[in-house]
């Protein structure tokens, strides 16, 4: 079976296009396309804007997409799109696409939980089982493990999204948003070395970030290069605190509290597995720092590259795949979309473990 | 498909039960307890060769930046030790604490005799015989039981009354537990018993309740830090006791009556419940 | 030759701890101007007995001053004098020795020595102590148990801020409102081993 699946829930539109030879092999990716809207330095992406570019490039993708898989349109079986969570006008942009598609080539459609997306694509690219799941992006934090058909929640973020944290600390610092801030922020934090004190929020299995968010502006305004020598940000060592210091600072900081609630979850749950996914999932350091962790607890850490953990149009694809197979599919009445949708609110009808 | 990133991250096969232990502290002389995520927690003894205690460990993460590890465990061990401090000064049944080193890492702790209160359930479930299925026969047959043998109830309905009245205390001296779980409540046998026995029967249910575990502890008055302990504790109860679970009323009436201010919090609990704890999520 | 009781503290056994008490002392201003004098001979902890309430009370401040001191953390010049300093709350070493340590005027003393090195042992302990101090040499007991016999425990709840019940202990819990003397005790050491232990931080 094949799916081509939708996914715009934040400032990526992406088009997937998969395909399930058997229940018994692995799945194979015929086409993975995308494009970001970039905003300028110092801003983030508006919700509208965004929809205007989502709106502009679906059909080039989907058509792009269809011609390098090679697949006619009656190969394909179902037409995926990310249902939620996400920002309202860009998910009702490709939510529309899906629909007119669905009329236009006469074939169902199954709406998809973005998290739930980023879930099954990391299980089967790393062939992780029963990992305990990180999910880290520009709109959430969570660690999630599987329970009885439910991925349940065992922590989250109290207030903002780690990527959000990140990204709204890149702007402070006037880091480039291009390809996206939290790369940008890694390249400057490999080059930073000494280690800032900033707010550790952890409590249970849950996280705080807004704290060292408003911590972090306040060191950003103390190490300008218009400010007097004498009044700048020094280190004990009496050395000069940079941009690079601040960034690797943040990185060390919030990349410990997520390792630290995901070990928590794993000795809850008894698992020595775990996968990063989302965009943040791409960063080096935080991988390093959950490989080190999984190994320490005699397990593994699992991560996929920027081609899946970024926002994709092949994890909606293929999560709505997997829910197709089990007889589901979403009315054309019922092809809405929403801001709010936790990923413990999906029936996993598709694992039996 | 993607076979290059296939690859489960570098992942070498030791683990942490390999960790050396700080000064003065071997592993010869030591026995696992546990292996929480945050704590290594051993048997051992201290200060005298009859003084039984529990060592607790908090190895250096290696994920985790030096500096930060050292000040995290640190900031943590003093917190722990702080609180149970201030709980004993105030009467509140609290191991002691007889030795720590911050900045090594670890924390001694007075041994507590008895069996935790979901060992005691546990045992009592199995001793009544109700074992059953699932969770519904064994609240039925609680029930049933409870209902014939009115000293069984009485007993049952103290011990819960004891854990409300223990949790109320530690409220109301200004501490929230932070991870109020049945594993974390032990049931002390009164002094005459404190030898383990071999075979302890209906006794089991009696003894004083003494707090323990108090890693993520804060000190803290605010209703909802309070009304969420007594979510978890309900969650914990529902959890793994589906025979107790409807015992737990009792535990919150006397937990209502123990200080000054346990209504409000009982009250904010229908709201954390409802809730579930957590929050919609966006994008 | 003074009695000397001989103690090993689980985890630290290569460094045994050697205790002795003694009453009708004569020369309590000789012994602590030795100490004042810093006369390596006379490196001891001289104790004032009114001020130790338990074994584990002495204990736990011992074992944590010979740790401090083996990791080279110690804020005194040996594990002796930290131990009188361990054993007050505050961070005040005058005051520690003016509250724990012996005044002149002292009739009764509880003496510690740490072996730190292979000659100290139970023998030369009591040879030396027996020499030195003029007094009446008492049995500590085989597990230090008489060390609390001469404690002025209002004394000690007024120093670690005790309440009269030790803990408050209200609410009828099994041991605490007996108000027997050792459960007394029993909850006053609890406390007092965590403020030794969080003394300082």
């Amino acid at each position: 079976m094949i799916a081509i699946g939708l996914e715009g829930s934040a400032n990526k539109i992406g088009v997937g296009i998969i395909s399930h030879p058997s229940p018994n092999k692995p799945p194979v990716v015929l086409a993975n396309l995308r494009h970001t809207f970039i905003s300028p330095p110092g801003e983030g992406f508006l919700p509208k804007d965004t929809a205007i570019h989502h709106r502009a490039w679906v059909v080039r993708l989907i058509k792009q997409s269809v011609r390098q898989a090679g697949v006619k349109i009656k190969d394909i079986d179902v037409i995926c799109y990310t249902k939620g969570p996400g920002m309202g006008p860009p998910l009702q942009s490709v939510a529309l696409a899906a629909r007119t598609l669905s009329i236009l080539w006469n074939k169902p459609l199954v709406g998809v939980n973005h998290c739930v997306g980023h879930i099954e694509m990391g299980r089967a690219i790393t062939h992780a089982t029963n990992p305990v799941v990180l999910y880290v992006s520009g709109g959430n934090t969570q660690v999630i493990a599987y329970s009885q058909n439910r991925y349940r929640i065992f922590g989250e973020t109290m207030d903002i999204a780690i990527g959000n944290c990140i990204d709204r600390f890149a702007r402070t610092l006037m880091i480039p948003n291009d390809p996206f801030p939290g790369y940008n922020v890694e390249q400057y934090a490999k080059r930073g070395s000494i280690l800032v004190d900033l707010p550790y929020t952890v409590k249970g299995m849950d996280v705080s970030f807004s704290g060292i968010l408003a911590a972090a502006d306040l060191l950003a305004g103390q190490i300008g290069e218009d400010i007097p020598e004498k009044k700048r940000l020094r280190s004990e060592e009496g050395e000069l605190v940079t941009k690079e210091d601040l960034c690797f600072s943040l990185q060390e900081t919030i990349f410990a509290m997520l390792v630290e609630i995901t070990e928590r979850a794993m000795a809850h749950v008894g698992t020595a597995q775990v996968l990063v996914v989302g965009g943040v999932g791409s960063n080096e350091r935080l991988q390093e720092m959950m490989a080190l962790m999984a190994r320490d607890r005699g397990g593994s850490g699992f991560a996929t590259d920027e081609r899946f953990c970024i926002d994709n149009g092949i994890m909606i694809a293929h999560a709505g795949l997997l829910e197709y197979q089990t007889g589901v599919t979403t009315k054309l009445e019922d092809s809405t979309c929403t801001q709010r949708f936790r990923t413990d609110e999906v029936f996993v009808g598709w694992r039996d473990d | 498909m993607a076979s290059e990133s296939a690859d489960p991250l570098p992942h070498a096969p030791e683990s942490q039960y390999t960790h050396t232990l700080p000064l003065p502290f071997t592993n010869s002389d030591l026995a696992v307890l546990t292996q929480g995520a945050e704590a290594l927690v051993y048997r051992t003894t201290f200060l005298t060769p009859h003084t039984p205690c529990v060592l607790k460990y908090r190895p250096p993460k290696p994920y985790r930046h030096p500096i930060l590890d050292k000040r995290l465990t640190k900031a943590r061990l003093l917190a722990e030790a702080r609180v149970l401090v201030k709980c004993r000064r105030e009467g509140v049944k609290v191991p002691a604490v007889l030795g720590g080193d911050w900045e090594m890492g670890w924390l001694v702790l007075e041994w507590i005799e008895g069996r935790t209160v979901r060992k005691v359930l546990d045992e009592w479930v199995h001793r009544l015989g109700l074992r059953a299925r699932d969770g519904r026969d064994v609240v039925d047959l609680a029930d049933e039981v409870v209902q014939r043998d009115e000293g069984e109830m009485r007993r049952l309905l103290g011990l819960m009354g004891r854990v409300g009245r223990a949790v109320g205390r530690l409220h109301e001296v200004g501490v929230c537990h932070g991870d109020l779980t049945t594993s974390n409540l032990m049931v002390r046998p009164p002094g005459d018993l404190q030898e383990p026995g071999p075979e302890r029967t209906e006794d089991d249910l009696e003894g004083e309740i003494v707090l323990i575990d108090f890693g993520l502890a804060t000190q803290t008055i605010h209703e909802e830090d309070r009304a969420v302990d007594l979510y978890v504790l309900e969650r914990a109860f529902a959890a793994t006791h589906p025979a107790a679970e409807h015992l737990f009323q009792e535990v919150l009436r006397v937990y209502g009556e123990s200080f000054k201010g346990a209504k409000v919090v009982l009250k904010r609990l229908a709201d954390v419940r409802l809730r579930g704890r957590k929050r919609t999520m966006i994008g | 030759m003074a009695k000397v009781r001989t103690i090993n503290l689980p985890h630290y056994t290569a460094y045994p701890v050697h205790i002795c008490m003694f009453k009708d002392v004569k020369n309590a201003a000789f012994l602590r101007k030795q100490l004042l004098e810093a006369n390596p001979e006379f490196d001891y902890a001289f104790l004032d007995p009114t001020m130790i309430l338990t074994p584990q009370h002495i204990l736990s401040a011992t074992l944590l001053s010979l740790h401090l001191h083996l990791t080279s953390r110690a804020k005194t010049r040996t594990p002796h004098s930290e131990l009188v300093f361990r054993l007050h709350p505050n961070n005040n070493i005058g005051e520690s020795y003016r509250k724990f340590g012996i005044s002149d005027d002292s009739d009764r003393i509880i003496a510690v020595k740490l072996s730190l090195t292979p000659e100290i042992t139970n023998e030369s302990v009591g040879q030396h102590l027996g020499s030195v101090v003029e007094g009446e040499s008492v049995d500590v007991g085989e597990g230090v148990e008489n060390v609390g016999m001469w404690c002025d425990v209002e004394k000690v709840k007024k120093v670690y801020k005790l309440d009269s019940n030790g803990g408050k202990g209200r609410e009828g819990g099994t041991a605490v409102n007996g108000n027997a003397p050792t459960n007394e005790r029993k909850e006053m050491e609890a406390v007092m081993s965590g403020v030794i232990t969080l003394k300082g931080s």
